[in-house]
This record gives structure tokens, sequence and C-alpha cells, in this order.
């Protein structure tokens, strides 16, 4: 099996959620992710920053400081090159798990 | 760089906890306005941010957790792992560490000496700015200068912030233990100033002291006082008796400033008002520390406006007279010794990368081991990226295994060179004494280890990498084989190894011929049964040329009433002994023409001497028992002295007069010309010579040669005993073989070609393992398809032939590519080295066909093994 866990399955939506809409601080993404998905995925907002910073070290966003339009600070992430490639990665491998799970799924 | 900010990041833990933090908040806070928006009250919007938000101290945790995470802590989690590996093959670990260590080890050796002697010879603090100053004339090449000289420009100059004048002399000290030899250097105060010197005993000399009358004080070197005095720390005070004069001692200089390396003892330099007027006594040798910002090019053209004013105003000294000035670094050593070190270290790091080389080859091998394991790693969601870390942390890990082994071997290595190496050697080498495993030579040994880690690791790794998952996976944990990629790239590595390995050898046999040459070139004074020794006589006592002359006589003559002794002469060089001394002289009845060289050997010997030493006489007379000091005093002189300065006429009757225009030293007669004898083993200059009768003129120093029948060292005691019954107060200095003699004068250069032999008897070693590794490997991939052959009806001399057939070819290409490389290494080191032929075909075919036969025996052992499969078994394995 491919590297596709829960884990992965985070880092795909926040990198995805980045691609679509720049710069966006934590709680932009958990917003994003909420209202895109049609308030069917909930992110734990707990265990968002550990993936973030995790994200950070490896290279695939970048973060930087600055004022939110109701004027608090808050640190904004955004995609790097290498995270638009990781990104190409775990959507592709995520179409193989969605496709085998559901090939097993209907098996009769 | 994403390191850079984890380790920032362990620095600054509050840092990172503050910021994290205010992250956090930041969330909760924009979640609190949104719910205020919603209608909540403040309190309740408050609650539900953090019930949604959950335990942030956890969360903090997680984040500090993933930003370290990945640094430092995997590093340290590789490096155990890597160690587990290693641990895990204990022979694969022993064997490339062992390498490893000797590569690095010969490294370490090499620099560090390398360092002490050319590098950093002196501790002198800003060296680059402290210079050497010479005269120079017409073609005569750097002179030493005149005192006078010297006067005007300290006085004149702007370039520099001390200008310091010293000259040597030999004196003999008594008065502590037996009577000895020194070399004292007298100097100007500001000589220790210009080097800043601090003793390490004592005080150094103050300006009064440089004055006639108030100068009996001393500064001892800090090797003499050791081999003299035992270190004694008490010596300061002490009275010492230098050619019967006694001198106070008031310091020690100290060890890491030891220049000149030949001097024993430091006097004042105290010159009588005629020497400070002096302008045609070339004689002192001029330091200068140069000003900030002031070049040495700017230094020279500034002194050289004064030689010319010099040269206008005194025409008939100084006319013609220029000026040179070179880094005191340039001259401490010569231009042989960096050169030989150079060579050597470059030989030295070409065993590096035979080493790297060897390691890389055995990495390919053990990586085609570990394939199951990267699969397995791979198959777990190790990224490459991280693997390829993982497999260059366990690279590097072994690098510094093998420095660490390098510096224990690196340190046997320095112990053995310095023991084999003659004491004498540090008198010609200010840094000898100075060799020592310091902070440099780590950090060098270091830096290679890590270099060599990369190197060798590098291209195994990305190899071992290069698998695909699923095959592996489905192979499972039956053998595996390597691609065919992976074996091209074990055969450039074996084929490197042979070439660096030929051109090595052949770089390293054409040095050894070429220093057998210069090993043999007295061959026929048959060197090996003169017992030599030098002589020299103490102002004080013989201070006539009468008493001299009579000196000379009779120690020649109770020197030849030994038994066994054919011949005993005295010369002041023997030949091939880089020792002879180029003088001015003067021609009667014909002015020296202003600005021209007019120079040649001083040589005076005994009788006896051309005959001993096979030179012949082309015309006029020998020495005879009639020149005496009451004669007409007589030259000879040799045949290239007689086209130089008498092209037209016959040299015969003419008179001479060694020495500059106001010597005060006899006219001689010329009565004889003499067949050319080399006195020089390295100056490639052609000097004529003057031959002075030992009787007439007798020197104030000799060197005795005495011949013998048998063991000339047997006739060491009784002919120092015949001598002491002469004069008991006559130190004998260096009693040795004239081989021996000769010898110490090629140390350096048999120290080049004994480390390059054994740089290329290591290569040569690795070359041969490196080939049998590949070979070796070879055949056991091959087991099976071998067997398959054998059952099909293939012979087994097909399939021995098949193996070395491969094998030829390996060391084939390797000898083609190494026999290129060696033949522009011999242009560069017969560039730089005189007797060395860089096209001797002896010793490329020979050595071609050598390293050939050598390889080929490598392989032989697995090219049998592979032709004795059991085919059978080796199915059945499978």
């Amino acid at each position: 099996m491919a590297k596709t866990d829960l884990q992965g399955t985070l880092d795909l939506l926040v990198l995805k959620t980045l691609a679509q809409n720049g710069a966006l601080h934590g709680y932009g993404i958990v917003q994003h992710i909420q209202s895109a998905s049609g308030e069917l995925l909930r992110v734990e907002e707990g265990s968002l920053y550990p993936a973030l910073h995790r994200m950070e070290q490896n290279g695939w966003i970048a973060a930087e400081w600055s004022m939110t339009e109701t004027n608090r600070r808050a640190k904004y992430y955004k995609l790097t090159a290498q995270g638009r490639r990781q990104l190409q990665q775990a959507e592709d491998s995520f179409d193989q798990l969605v496709k085998g799970v559901r090939a097993v799924l209907r098996y009769a | 760089m994403a390191i850079f900010r984890r380790i920032a990041n362990l620095m600054h833990r509050s840092n990172v906890d503050r910021e994290i933090d205010a992250e956090l908040e930041s969330h909760i806070a924009m979640r609190i306005d949104e719910n205020i928006a919603r209608g909540m009250s403040p309190d309740e919007a408050r609650r539900d941010a953090l019930v949604r938000f959950g335990n942030t101290t956890a969360t903090r945790e997680h984040v500090v957790a993933a930003d370290a995470m990945l640094g430092i802590e995997s590093f340290w989690a590789d490096v155990r792992y890597a160690w587990r590996q290693l641990i895990k093959s204990p022979g694969f670990t022993v064997t490339v560490a062992i390498t490893l260590a000797l590569g690095i080890g010969a490294n370490t050796a090499i620099f560090s000496s390398m360092d002490a002697v050319v590098l950093r010879p002196l501790a002198v603090p800003a060296m680059d700015r402290v210079v050497t100053v010479f005269e120079r004339q017409d073609r005569s090449g750097d002179r030493s200068v005149a005192l006078a000289n010297y006067f005007d420009w300290s006085r004149q100059t702007r370039s520099f912030e001390e200008l310091a004048v010293r000259t040597g002399a030999d004196m003999s000290l008594t008065g502590a233990g037996d009577a000895a030899h020194v070399h004292a250097e007298m100097t100007s105060a500001d000589f220790f100033s210009v080097l800043r010197i601090q003793p390490v005993l004592g005080r150094l000399f103050v300006a009064d002291e440089c004055r006639p009358g108030r100068d009996s004080v001393a500064l001892l070197n800090y090797g003499f006082w050791q081999r003299r005095f035992a270190g004694n720390p008490h010596i300061v005070g002490q009275k010492i008796e230098l050619d019967q004069r006694t001198y106070t001692v008031i310091g020690v200089l100290p060890k890491s400033v030891q220049y000149p390396s030949e001097a024993d003892i430091f006097l004042p330099l105290a010159p009588s008002p005629q020497q400070i007027a002096d302008r045609s006594d070339h004689d002192y040798l001029v330091n200068g520390r140069l000003r900030d910002g002031v070049t040495v090019n700017q230094a020279q053209a500034e002194l050289r406006t004064i030689a010319e004013h010099l040269a206008t105003t005194y025409p008939s000294t100084n006319l013609g007279w220029t000026v040179r000035i070179e880094p005191l670094l340039d001259g401490i050593n010569g231009d042989l010794t960096p050169l030989y070190y150079r060579l050597v270290m470059g030989a030295t790091l070409f065993v590096l990368l035979i080493v790297c080389a060897n390691v890389a080859n055995l990495q390919f091998a053990r990586g085609i081991e570990r394939r199951p394991e990267i699969a397995m790693r791979t198959a777990l969601g190790a990224s490459r990226t991280r693997l390829l870390r993982q497999l260059l942390t366990e690279n590097l890990l072994l690098g510094l295994i093998g420095a660490v082994g390098g510096l224990i071997f690196g340190a046997l290595y320095l112990r053995l060179t310095l023991v084999l190496m003659p004491e004498r050697v540090a008198r010609h080498m200010s840094g000898w004494s100075n060799i020592s495993l310091n902070g440099r030579v780590f950090a060098f040994s270091l830096l290679l280890a890590l270099l060599a880690g990369l190197i060798s690791g590098f291209a195994p790794a990305l190899e071992a990498l290069r698998l695909n998952l699923s095959d592996q996976l489905k192979a499972g944990s039956r053998g595996t084989t390597a691609s065919a990629r992976s074996h091209r790239l074990r055969s450039i590595f074996a084929i490197a190894q042979v070439s660096l390995a030929v051109a090595l050898v052949i770089g390293a046999a054409l040095m050894s011929k070429g220093m057998r040459a210069q090993l043999h070139v007295a061959d026929g004074y048959e060197p090996q049964k003169i017992l030599t020794f030098g002589i020299t006589l103490p102002a004080s006592r013989y201070d006539t040329p009468q008493k001299q002359a009579a000196w000379y006589d009779d120690s020649l003559a109770k020197l030849r009433a030994l038994p066994g002794v054919t011949h005993a002469n005295v010369t002041t060089a023997l030949p091939y002994s880089d020792y002879a001394w180029n003088r001015e002289f003067q021609i009667e009845n014909r002015p020296a023409a202003p600005g021209k060289d007019q120079s040649a050997l001083d040589l005076p010997v005994s009788a006896d001497y051309f005959s001993a030493f096979h030179i012949g006489i082309v015309a006029g007379r020998k020495f005879e028992t009639g020149d005496s000091a009451q004669s007409t005093p007589v030259a000879i002189v040799s045949r290239r002295f007689a086209v130089r300065y008498f092209p037209t006429q016959n040299p015969l009757g003419h008179r001479i007069r060694m020495g500059g225009r106001d010597s005060r030293e006899p006219w001689v007669t010329i009565v004889g010309i003499s067949d050319e004898a080399k006195y020089t083993l390295w100056d490639q200059n052609e000097y004529a010579a003057v031959y002075l009768d030992a009787a007439q003129v007798p020197p104030a120093g000799a060197t005795y040669a005495v011949a013998t029948k048998g063991d000339p060292l047997a006739l060491a005691g009784s002919a120092r005993r015949a001598l002491a019954s002469i004069d008991p107060g006559l130190p004998l200095d260096t009693l040795e073989t004239y081989r021996q003699l000769l010898n110490e004068n090629l140390v350096g250069l048999m120290f080049a070609a004994g480390m390059i032999a054994l740089d290329a008897l290591v290569a040569l070693f690795l070359a041969a393992i490196g080939i049998f590794g590949v070979m070796a490997n070879l055949v056991g991939e091959r087991t099976r398809e071998i067997g398959v052959r054998l059952a099909m009806g293939a012979r087994r001399e097909d399939v021995l032939g098949m193996i070395l057939r491969r094998a030829s070819r390996l060391t084939a290409i390797g000898l083609g590519t190494g026999l290129v490389l060696a033949f522009c290494l011999a242009r560069l080191v017969a560039n730089l080295l005189r007797g060395v032929r860089p096209d001797d075909p002896v010793v490329f075919i020979g050595i071609a066909v050598a390293i050939a036969a050598i390889a080929l025996a490598s392989s032989w052992v697995p090219a049998r093994r592979a032709s004795r499969v059991d085919p059978m078994q080796a199915l059945r394995s499978e």
C-alpha cells in the first residue's frame, strides 16, 4: 500500500487548501476545509498545528506573521514549490487509495 | 535552511514556545471573535473556543516535537542506527576502518610534518611581513650584504619597521664539558624584535651590548640548550667560554622560533669602526620587518633606489650592485624541501583517493546485500532523502572511525620518520623539532574523514537506493544480484584504483632511480672507504699561519702512520659536499671590471689531495713538498677557471689573490691546471675552482679525508687518539664515512622517495584488493549462471578463461589510463627533480608488466573458485 494514512489525508487537505487560497492562517484553514467539504469534514483543531509545523520543517509550506482583517496578529502559511510537488503526489496516491477501497467495497 | 532553523529552535526553546503560544492564542481569539459575532456571550464564546481546540498544552508539546524531532533528534537516531548497522557486519566495518585509517593516517602524518616544516616553521607573528634582503651583482645570484650598505639602508629606508643584521661564525666552546665546535650567530639587538621573539628564560640583548667591549653576553638556541646543557633551568648567569673569551649566558630562545636553525649560540654583533665602513666584504645577512601596507616589491624598489645612489657615490665598491628581497618563509627551507613535501603530500592524497575507491567498492557490495533492508524501510514510508541521509551518516561515521585510527596510525608513522631521520636534520630545517599532532592537524584529519566518507559513500548510497520496490519485495530474502549499472560503477572504481596505482608506482620508481643515480655520483672516490671529520682551529691558540700549517703537517703525518691508512688529506670541501665557498678574487695587473662577477671556489688542500681524489693535472705541476710557508705561495686552477678568466693567455705564472679588492690575503702564483671536480650536488651553477696549498695558506678549519683499506669507522678511535696526542683540546666534528656524509645531503630526496615508495606500495596493495573484490563478487553473483553453463557442457577452462578475460579487460583499461597518467606525472617530477628521466622505458614497461601480473594473480583465486563450482549444488541452492 502506498504511503497514505490519516495523517497523510490531513496533509493533503491542508496543501490543497493552501494551493487554492494562497496564504492562510491556521484558523482560516480550519474554516475553509469545513465549508469546502459542506461541513462534512471537521478538522481536529489541536492536531492541525503539529501537522502545519511538520510540513513547515519539511519545507512544503512557508510561514510568516501578518495582520488579519480584524487586526489580529496571526501566522500565515503558504505553499512552497516543494509543497506543490508534494501535493501532486499526495493527490495521486489518494486517488489510488480511493479507487482501491471502492473496488474492495464493490467486490461481490 | 530548515536544518539551521531546527538547530536554532533547539537553542532558543523559549522563543519557540512563545511563538507557538502566540499562534495558538491567535487561533482561539479568532474563534472567540466569530462566536461573539454569532451572538454568544463572551464567556460562552471563550468556553466553546477552548473546547473545540482541545488541550492547548498538549498541542503545544506536539508542535514543539514536530519542530525538533526531525532535526537533531533524528540525526542522533541516524547515528545510533548507523552504529548498530556497522556492528552487525564487523568484517566489513573493520576492513573499511583499517583502510580508511591507513589513508587518513598517512595524510595526517605527512601534513603534520609539512605544516611544521614548510607552512609554519617559525612561530613568528605576522610572518609574511618579515623578509630577507640580499645584494646581487651581475650574474652572481644572491649574495650577502656589506655592512656599510646595510647601515645606509637602515638610515634611509621608509619601508621597514626594523632592519636587522647578522653574521655567522664557527667557534669552539670550552669550559663546560668537552670542547665542542658550535655555530654562533652575531646579531644586532633588533634581530629579535624583527622576529618578535620573547626568550623562554632570561632576557634578550639591549642595543648598548652591540658595541665592542660590552658584547660578552650570549643567548642560547633552544635545541642547543637542550643538547648541551640538558635544559638546565639555572643556566642564566653562568659563564661560557667561546674561542677563549668568556661570555655570560643571559637567556634562552624559544623552541618555536629556532632561526637560523643551524645557530647554537647568539652573540651581540659589535662591529669595529672599520667594519662599519666596509663596502666590499659581503658577509652579512639582513632581515627586516615591513611596515603595514608595504609590499615586498615596494620595499625592494625603494632599496634599489638607495643602492643606485650608493653605486654613484662609491663606484669602486658598489657599481653594479643591486638588492633583492624575498619573504623569510621562502628562504627558510630553500627550494627543495617544500617541493618534496608537496610531491609527497600529493602522492599521499592520491593514496587516499585509492582508499576511497576501495571503500566505495566494498560499499557497493554491501549495498546489494542490504537491498531487502532498504526495500523494507521504503515500504514502511521512509523517503529517499531520508534513506540517503541514513546511508551517508553511516559513511561519515565510518570516516570518523577511520580518522581516529588515522590519528593513532599517523602518530606511529611520525614517530617512525622522526626516528629514521638523522638527528642533524633539525639543524637544516627550522621547523623540524616542532612537528606534532596539533589542532590544525586534527582539523585536517577531520576534514579528510568527512570528505572520504562522502566520496566513498555517495555513489554506492545512490546506487543502493535505485531499486524496484515490488521486485525486491517479491524476491524476498533470496540472493539478489546487482544491476548492470552497479557492475559498471564497481568496474570503474577498480579501474581507477589500478590506474592510480600504476601512476604512483611508476612515479616512485622513477624517483628512486634518480635518487640512486645521485647516491652513486661519488662512487669513483670509494666513499665507503674514507673516514671524514671536521676540525676548527681556535684563533686564540692558532694565531699565525705557521702554527696552523704545523698542525696540518703534524696531524696528517700522524694519520698517515696509522695502520691501514692509504691516504690522509685535508680540504675545505669534499667533492659533492655542497660545502665549498665561492669567493671573489683579484688578478694581478688586471683591475676587475666593475660590475663583473669574478669568483671561484676557494679550496685550500693538502698536497696529496689530487692523487687521492684522482684529479688529473693537465698542465704545469702538482703541489710539492718543497711548497711551504717559506716558499712562494702557489695555486692550481681548474680548467674551467683557465677558460673563463684566461681565454687567450696561459694562466701559468700569473698571480691571483682570493678575496675582495682590499683583501689582505697573499698573492699566489698559478703553477698548474687541473681537471674538473664537482663540489656541488644540487647547485647547477658551474663554478671555477682555485686550489691553494694548505701548507702555505692554511685554512682556519678543514675537513679531513682519511682513506683506509678496511672499515673506516674502525679507525675512528685511533684517529682521535692520534690527534689528541698533538692537541687534546680540539674537538672532532661529525666523525663519519664519506658515504654517510654524501647520504646526508640526500636525506631530503631519500625521505621524499621513501614516502612515495611507501605510498606506491599501499596503492598497489589496495588495487590488488580492489580487483580481487570485484572479481570475487562477480563470481559470487554468477555462481548459478556458471553452474548452468557447466551443466550445459561448458568446460572448466572456459569458465576460468571467462573470468580471467574479464579481469584482464579491467586491468588493461586501468593500465592504459594509468600509463598516460604516469607519463604526465613523470614529466612533472622530471621538471622538478634532477636525475629523473621521464621516458625511462625500462621502468614503464617493467612496472606495467608487474602490475598486470599482480592484478591477474589477485583475480586468479576467484576465477579458480568459479571453475570449481559444482553445478548441482549451484542450481540447488537457489
